[in-house]
């Protein structure tokens, strides 16, 4: 392999989810891009996953592979030598639950504005009118958010938001409770009140693989309290979700992140994506971002 | 630096591109456009990027009055750009000074105009004084070369053309018709041509017209693409990205200083609204008044040194003028009797910008409102946002008789949601308003205005019938309590570590100006809510009007003009 | 009851759900998993439809595919009156079905680059389908200003849009997911402002509607 496009060490030392595990088959080489880096991936007659670099042909070097885990249904690579495993969610193992892979999908986006929407409460009623919000239930009330240096993670609690239809599970309207973490610069997990059972918590995680700095493919994965929903119904729900962000994402300007903290206006409402922001300037992450001028 | 064509007007739209209730999306220079002609006609040219998180405004919705953008339905106003409503904090006036980045706009020959830099005359139109404009035409090439090739076009007979330097071509036929054609620079790679004949054409000869002209500058485009698809496409352009102001970058935003007059307003109407009202129309002198929010009044400084506050009473989107309302009170200090009396239209007026310290909240399921005479104003306001966005209220309207209402066109859109109530005694009055408050319910909120009496019943009655004080707002026009200011003690400023002494016979408002520090104030009786400030310790005597009970003894914050400590020492949060 | 095998991101589906929602028919969906799942690919779908297509109806026992002669015979059997698919008029057929054939060209092209970029289908030639989404966004663009400037509103002549608007509106809509930006073609983009204030328009996710339309005092709109 040739010197990486992406010269952020940041990036390129952190794990990437690539595609689900269903979608890598035996014997058949599937390509993938990350970080602007062509690679290519296969299941191995001995049941291992093998991914390797290519200079656009996938052909696979002889010898040359990149490292994989397997993880919440997906399996993860990276392209340099990551100081730390990739992130727990405990949720996933639990054994009542339901681990789907809705889909992924391209966006022409960057990953970090992928973040900041995942984060984002205010945006309901106009985005996903009718389902996760509707007018004039606009309020954001106040949350707290911290951000944990011992576990490199950004934790937002105490977020309710009024919902019609929060989940393919409920019924009827309801204030729902939030959790968020960014426990990854470019991953998110979001816990939400479950319909059916109200002392635990839904689970949301988009895994967001980098394409470019402004492409990215999407990897959304839930694990949910829900024993009533088909598969299919779940994984619509969610696609029917996104694909309603899509057009918000894909008409941002720029399509990077700003990080000079006066490139936007943020609001009360915006406290997450404000340590968010700040978090990826203190890491140094230049890959999809405007960083600040120093 | 500015370049010449970012000084220089161009063509970015025909005026018919822009149809009401549209958002048009145009581009110049690799600057991104969204314009959007109001229900009152003004053509608005801003960035095409909403300033809290980027979204094109071009896919936004312009309701005629305001721009809303997608994705958290923030609001603009028509001219100032101004952001008038934030939906994720209801209860909150937006800061004043977010303001999308707008640009230089004319519309003239059919189209209309921009430039990021602009300033001076539009180009020449002699010869060209009726128009018809040709439909633009886009070309994936760069201005230089569509605008060589334009040097080449005959529509008629005995064509020649003639190229100025700015590249302006017009192309004259042997029987003097002709054709002007501007090339609109949109990006390095992309050009609009906009031509404009010099004639007004209509009916089957105008379509004859714009179809001839359109084939031919469509061959032209061809030749001109495949010339241009043949070179090195050049880079787009990347304008760059202005900063937002220090202030709106962290959150809350700074309070702004001072009792200041920083406008001028022309008086360019004066008429009698009502028995004893006058409604005054001020516009600005030069320039753009600045954004207002509903609830919003101002500082009027009047010719006699008086300072007197008035609740704006325009609509949305109804950004060229202002409109308060005046009642005449012989018994007062003399400020509206100068207004009655002496002011007359064409006068000059200093006024405050707008400050907001009754904001309405969008997000109620059912607002209702309720006006006492002249305490009409702010309420009218607040009632034409929301029935311009299609929200649930009541307007109840208490008056002396009908001779006594006033702003009746005005609230003449409200159709069944307005009843006017007249000539009730205070007995009666009491009786009506418990039956319009015998509901509170969830996500009901009621506004008041009207005179102290009325406003004291009003707010009972509510408490009565079980309305919390969150869901009750009010406004005072003035406060008559008696202010007591015998006691003396120390403030400390939490912020700037400062201690100071308040002795007896001075507010903190003006210990604290003495000392340099510039506060924003304007009834300066405790009223308007404009001098408010945190109290992170000790106790307050409340001597204001604005502060509803449960913030009274909740004890956060004070009206600096003219409460007070009732403990030795306040920490105040500036 | 009319049943539709649908997926709620296919634009040629959302045809069909606009169309019916126009005219106030109930219908039934049975949910096709064609991401990630291919099912419209699956041997029991291409019984239903050998080309392995969304979408597609059940009337009743009458199977029927193709978004375009879906659209045709739903307006000709729903619409009681006649106008979404007028009959009377040679000339006006003949338009519906031009514009008709030329939906499915921006089928070809706008949704094959939405289909490139949003869902990963790696054989497609993403140049050449946005350069051919362009080619046809031009004419159309051309087309509708000259409708305006005529005093029509829809695709086809009358005061009444027709199927030919429903075929077009779709991928037109959606084809920034793509890539193909539609800032240089005016006439479509206030085209499809007056298509969304249709009375009985619904979104899809990826579309959003528009606010209320201009009305002069005397309640007309403009
Ligand atoms: N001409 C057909 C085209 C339908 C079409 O392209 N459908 C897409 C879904 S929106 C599809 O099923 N594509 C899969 C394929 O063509 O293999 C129609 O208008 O219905
Ligand atoms: S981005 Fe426009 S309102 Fe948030
Ligand atoms: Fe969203």
């Amino acid at each position: 392999m040739s010197s990486p496009k992406c010269k952020d060490p940041i990036a390129l030392n952190l794990w990437y989810a690539i595609a689900p595990l269903e979608e890598v088959l035996d014997g058949k080489v599937e390509r993938s891009i990350l970080l602007e880096q062509p690679i290519a991936f296969t299941r191995e007659p001995s049941g291992q996953i093998a991914v390797w670099s290519h200079d656009g042909d996938g052909a696979r070097p002889v010898g040359a592979s990149l490292p994989v885990q397997e993880r919440y249904g997906y399996f993860w690579t990276t392209l340099g030598t990551p100081d730390a495993d990739i992130f727990a969610i405990p949720e996933y193992d639990e054994p009542d639950r339901r681990n789907i892979h809705a889909a992924s999908f391209g966006v022409n986006a960057s990953a970090p504005r992928l973040v900041e929407n995942f984060l984002d409460m205010g945006h309901f009623p106009y985005v996903h009118t009718d389902i996760l919000g509707a007018e004039p239930h606009t309020e954001v009330k106040e949350y707290f958010v911290e951000r944990s240096d011992e576990r490199d993670e950004i934790l937002a609690t105490n977020c309710k938001f009024w919902q019609p239809m929060a989940s393919r599970a409920s019924s009827g309207g309801a204030d729902v409770d939030y959790i968020y973490r960014v426990p990854h610069p470019y991953c998110s997990v979001l816990y939400k009140s479950a319909a059916i059972d109200p002392a635990r918590m839904d689970a949301i995680a988009i895994f967001i693989q980098p394409i470019t700095q402004e492409s990215v493919r999407v990897h959304m994965m839930l694990s949910l309290l829900d024993d009533t929903s088909t598969d299919l119904d779940i994984r619509l729900f969610q696609q029917t979700i996104f694909g309603q962000d899509k057009p918000i994402l894909e008409n941002q300007y720029p399509k990077r992140l700003p990080l000079d903290p006066r490139a936007e206006t943020p609001i009360r409402a915006d406290k997450s994506a404000i340590v968010y922001r700040r978090w990826l300037s203190d890491k140094g992450i230049t890959y999809g971002v405007i960083p600040a001028a120093a | 630096m500015a370049t010449d064509l970012q000084n220089t007007w161009h063509p970015i739209a025909a005026s018919t591109d822009l149809v009401k209730r549209h958002v048009y999306q145009a581009q110049l220079l690799g600057r991104e456009y969204a314009v959007w002609r109001a229900d009152d006609g003004y053509v608005n040219i801003w960035e095409n990027r909403c300033l809290h998180r980027g979204v094109r405004l071009s896919i936004g919705i312009n309701d005629g009055r305001e721009l809303k953008c997608q994705y958290h339905g923030w609001r603009y106003a028509n001219r100032t750009a101004g952001c008038t409503y934030i939906p994720a904090h209801p209860a909150d006036a937006p800061a004043r000074t977010i303001c999308n980045n707008t640009y230089p706009v004319a519309e003239a020959s059919g189209l209309v105009w921009c430039g990021e830099h602009a300033t001076g005359d539009l180009p020449d139109m002699s010869g060209f004084e009726s128009v018809t404009a040709l439909r633009g035409l886009p070309v994936n090439a760069p201005r230089d070369m569509v605008i060589e090739a334009l040097g080449a076009y005959a529509f008629a007979d005995g064509c020649s053309a003639q190229t100025d330097e700015h590249g302006v071509v017009t192309v004259t036929a042997a029987d003097g018709q002709a054709v002007r054609f501007f090339v609109q620079p949109s990006d390095s790679n992309l050009s609009v041509i906009r031509g404009v004949l010099n004639q007004a054409l209509d009916g089957a000869e105008r379509i004859a017209a714009l179809r001839h002209h359109n084939f031919l500058l469509d061959v032209l485009r061809s030749q001109v693409e495949a010339r241009a698809a043949e070179l090195e496409t050049p880079e787009p352009m990347t304008p760059p990205i202005a900063k937002v102001s220090a202030d709106l970058a962290e959150i809350p935003p700074e309070q702004e200083g001072g009792r200041t007059a920083e406008l001028r307003v022309q008086v360019v109407d004066k008429t009698v609204t009502a028995e004893g009202i006058v409604s005054l129309r001020l516009e600005a002198i030069k320039g753009q008044l600045p954004t207002f929010q509903p609830g919003a009044h101002i500082d009027v400084h009047l010719q006699n040194g008086m300072v007197r506050q008035y609740s704006l009473t325009n609509g949305p989107g109804e950004t060229d003028h202002y409109t308060i309302g005046v009642k005449r009170e012989p018994d007062s200090r003399g400020g509206s009797v100068a207004i009655h009396d002496s002011l007359a239209v064409g006068d000059v007026l200093a006024v405050s910008a707008p400050h907001n310290n009754f904001p309405l909240r969008r997000d109620a399921l059912h607002t209702v409102f309720v006006a006492g005479g002249i305490g009409v104003t702010p309420l009218l306001a607040m009632a034409r946002a929301l029935n311009s966005q299609g929200l649930s209220f009541e307007f109840h309207y208490f008056v002396q008789s009908h001779a006594h209402a006033a702003f009746r066109r005005e609230m003449g859109e409200f159709g069944d949601a307005l009843t006017l109530h007249k000539g009730l005694s205070p007995e009666d009055t009491g009786a009506k308003l418990r039956d319009i408050l015998a509901s509170p319910g969830h996500a009901r909120h009621l506004y008041i205005c009207g005179p102290g009496p009325m406003l004291e019943a009003t707010r009972g009655i509510a408490a009565d019938l079980g309305w919390s004080d969150e869901a009750v707002h009010f406004e005072y026009f003035k406060n008559t309590k008696e202010v007591d200011d015998t006691n003396s003690f120390q403030i400390e400023l939490a912020r700037s570590a400062l201690s100071l002494n308040v002795p007896a016979g001075k507010t903190i408002l003006e210990v604290l100006r003495e000392n340099g520090i510039n506060m924003e104030s304007s009834c300066e009786q405790g009223a308007c809510g404009t001098c408010r400030v945190g109290v992170i310790e000790g106790e307050v005597i409340h001597q204001d009007v604005y502060l509803n009970d449960a913030e009274k003894s909740a004890g956060k914050s004070i009206m600096t003009c003219v409460s007070r400590a009732a403990s030795d020492r306040l920490i105040l949060d500036i | 009851m009319i049943k539709l095998y649908d997926y709620e991101l296919s634009g040629n589906c959302y045809k069909l759900r606009l169309l019916m929602s126009f005219l106030g028919l109930e219908y039934q969906t049975e949910a096709i998993d064609f991401y990630p799942g291919n099912q419209h690919k699956s041997d029991a779908f291409r019984r239903i439809n050998p080309l392995g297509q969304l979408p597609v109806i059940d009337d009743d026992g009458l199977v029927l595919r193709d978004a375009q002669a879906i659209l045709i015979y739903l307006a000709s059997k729903y619409d009681p009156n006649g106008k979404w698919y007028p009959r009377d008029d040679a000339a006006l057929l003949g338009q519906m079905a031009q514009w008709m054939a030329f939906a499915d060209g921006i089928t070809a092209t706008s949704s094959a680059a939405r289909l490139h970029d949003g869902l990963f289908y790696s054989s497609i030639d993403i140049d050449a389908a946005r350069a051919g989404a362009h080619r046809l966004f031009r004419i159309l663009d051309e087309h509708l200003f000259f409708a305006e400037e005529a005093g029509q509103d829809w695709i086809c002549p009358g005061d009444h849009p027709t199927v030919a608007d429903i075929a077009c509106f779709p991928y037109v809509i959606l084809s920034e997911e793509g890539g193909i930006s539609r800032m240089t073609y005016p006439a479509i983009r206030r085209w499809c402002d007056r298509f969304k204030r249709i009375p009985g328009f619904i979104v899809m996710s990826g579309v959003f509607p528009a606010g209320p339309g201009f009305t002069d005092a005397a309640g007309v709109a403009a």
